[in-house]
């Protein structure tokens, strides 16, 4: 748990005094992620920087575990944060596995304990230990060099993570990979983690929560489907982006709007002519054909009529099902790919557990918005 | 040929002014980096003090070496030591500093930023940053600084054999007062093949010094 008290950071003294950052205060619970987001010059590097005390705070307190870093030997709290850099800063006169060890080294580990870390490590970042131990960074592309970086922030096992625009430097395609990567081990992990950006994609996809900061200011700090659903004021409404409904699509998951009790639901041994008769009746065009418990596809009125025996036999396949956790993203544009009004949802032994329809991911985005709308209407 | 002649001739000579030689460049080399190695390091703390330091150093460079003996000359005397191998030491480690610091001075600071940032943001206290880091990369070029001392004061020491310093400047200097012109040459070609040798071979120790990280880095940015 990390907890800023009205923190204040003035850089320069007397004229040429600037204020960096101004009266923040938050705190950062643990095991959390947490993106400090907002332009350059905004002060989310400063609080980053003052985290680890490689800046002096001007005012204000902040507390690591309840502990006042001020009261801390400043190596000392360094040693026990994991520190990651968009320049990543890999020393070049050491291997990987010398990288890797350096904060090992410095607590004084035996060294067949570091050599077993850096290999755990080495394949946590998905880097064979093999054929990286002995080489030099210089050897590495980008990308994998940023996952020595993370490795190195992590070998010490610490409970605090500070990361500056880790993932910056890497190019768009392997950013995201690197990005779904991590957020893997965090889930094994539960690091509580400090993270800088200036890309709100970035902060949407990998934090619990966002702090906005704007001038040295702490504009908003929310969990991110509420920063987007709703922003304080027109900054931060304005840098999420005129498209933050669509936004929130992608935090928005299948679980959270699937119908799991649909009615219009069949067996496989179901006789045609029955099926449609109740389709008829019903006036619904559409019902989706199970068979032991799983969807194998869809019949409609027209397929079944002047047809005999079950309805097994007539099904139209689906393009494909959903998991519990695809975005509504993802579904939404395999509707308009596909052509679909309704998709399946499955659990991971195939089986089916509801349905996800257009109507339903709107009716969620509309709740998501309903308190603001009654806040501009006020 | 017949400086070839004179040097074999005179082999016992020859071998024992070149000793002389090595002995002074060596021995004010090795007090040159004691001094001048963690001096530049301890300047890019302080840029006021950097350029002060390398100010000096530079003032020290355009003072002409007959003339910084004739200086050292009368203050030596009071020790008794006027004369001979101390002063023309002292003139070595003298002119050495400007290369020694400066490009330690140069090589320190080059060090990039999110290096040094990477290693304090990680706990690493100033000497065990200057030690795993800073010092491993600015090696190459604090190196290159010594061997551009080393060559330039085997030439400067062949001036010292006019305060009595021995060296092969003995052979240009008595050989410029005998008119021998076999003299001069076989000093001046000794002095020059010395220059040579010692450049190739702290060539080698820059190479062997460095990481083999920092190799393989500067061949691939090339």
């Amino acid at each position: 748990m990390i907890t800023y008290d009205h923190l204040t950071k003035i850089f320069g003294e007397g004229q040429d005094a600037v204020t960096a950052l101004e009266d923040v205060t938050f705190t950062i619970e643990k095991g959390e992620i947490v993106i400090f987001l907002g332009p350059s010059g905004c002060g989310k590097t400063t609080t980053l920087r003052l985290t680890n005390r490689l800046e002096s705070i001007t005012r204000g307190t902040i507390e690591v575990n309840g502990q006042n870093i001020m009261d801390m030997n400043s190596v000392q709290l360094r040693r026990q944060m994991g520190y990651v850099i968009q320049d990543i800063g890999l020393f070049p006169n050491k291997t990987i596995a010398q990288n890797v060890a350096v904060v090992p080294k410095l607590l004084g580990w035996p060294k067949d304990k570091i050599q077993e870390r850096v290999e755990e490590l080495l394949s946590m970042v998905r880097l064979d230990p093999g054929i990286y131990l002995n080489r030099y960074p210089a050897e590495l592309s980008g990308g994998q060099q940023q996952r020595v970086g993370v490795a190195r922030g992590l070998a010490a096992d610490p409970d605090i993570l500070l990361m500056d625009e880790p993932f910056g430097a890497i190019d768009p395609i392997n950013r995201e990979q690197i990005q779904d990567e991590f957020l893997k081990l965090q889930e094994k992990l539960k690091k509580t983690i400090a993270f800088v950006s200036h890309d709100i994609h970035e902060a949407i996809k990998m934090g619990d929560k966002i702090a906005l900061f704007e001038k040295g200011r702490l504009v908003q700090y929310e969990r991110p489907e509420a920063l987007l659903t709703h922003p304080k004021n027109k900054y931060v409404s304005d840098f999420v982006g005129a498209d933050r409904a669509l936004k929130v699509l992608g935090i928005i998951k299948v679980k959270d709007v699937y119908n799991p009790n649909t009615k219009n639901v069949v067996q496989s041994s179901d006789m045609a002519q029955t099926v449609l008769n109740a389709m008829e009746q019903k006036q619904s065009k559409f019902s989706i054909v199970l068979n032991q418990g799983k969807p194998i596809g869809y019949v409609t009125p027209k397929l079944l009529k002047y047809e005999q025996g079950p309805v097994k036999e007539l099904v139209e396949t689906f393009p494909l099902h959903l998991r519990e956790r695809t975005p509504t993203r993802d579904a939404l544009s395999f509707m308009l790919m596909y052509d679909f009004i309704t998709l399946c949802v499955v659990d991971a032994n195939h089986d089916f557990l509801g349905t996800v329809t257009y109507n339903d991911i709107q009716t969620k985005i509309k709740q998501s918005y309903a308190n603001e709308i009654d806040q501009e209407g006020v | 040929m017949g400086t070839l002649n004179f040097i074999l001739k005179n082999i016992h000579t020859v071998l024992f002014l070149t000793w002389e030689h090595i002995y002074m460049v060596g021995v004010s080399l090795i007090i040159a980096t004691l001094i001048g190695v963690p001096l530049g390091i301890m300047i890019t703390k302080n840029e006021n003090m950097a350029k002060k330091v390398i100010n000096g150093a530079n003032i020290m460079m355009t003072v002409p070496s007959i003339a910084l003996f004739g200086l050292m000359l009368p203050v030596l005397a009071l020790i008794g030591e006027g004369l001979g191998k101390v002063p023309a030491i002292i003139a070595l480690i003298l002119y050495s500093q400007l290369p020694i610091i400066r490009n330690t001075y140069v090589a320190i600071k080059n060090v990039s930023p999110s290096i040094r940032d990477a290693g304090k943001g990680m706990g690493m206290n100033r000497w065990e940053l200057l030690k795993e880091v800073e010092i491993p990369i600015a090696i190459p070029v604090i190196v290159a600084g010594l061997r551009t001392a080393a060559v330039m004061n085997i030439g400067i020491a062949a001036i010292a054999a006019y305060v009595g310093a021995g060296g092969l400047g003995v052979y240009i200097q008595q050989g410029i007062d005998r008119v021998y012109p076999e003299m001069i040459l076989a000093g001046a070609l000794l002095v020059s093949i010395l220059a040579i040798l010692v450049d190739g071979l702290m060539a080698l120790a820059e190479r062997m010094l460095t990481s083999r990280g920092i190799q393989i880095q500067k061949r691939l940015s090339r």
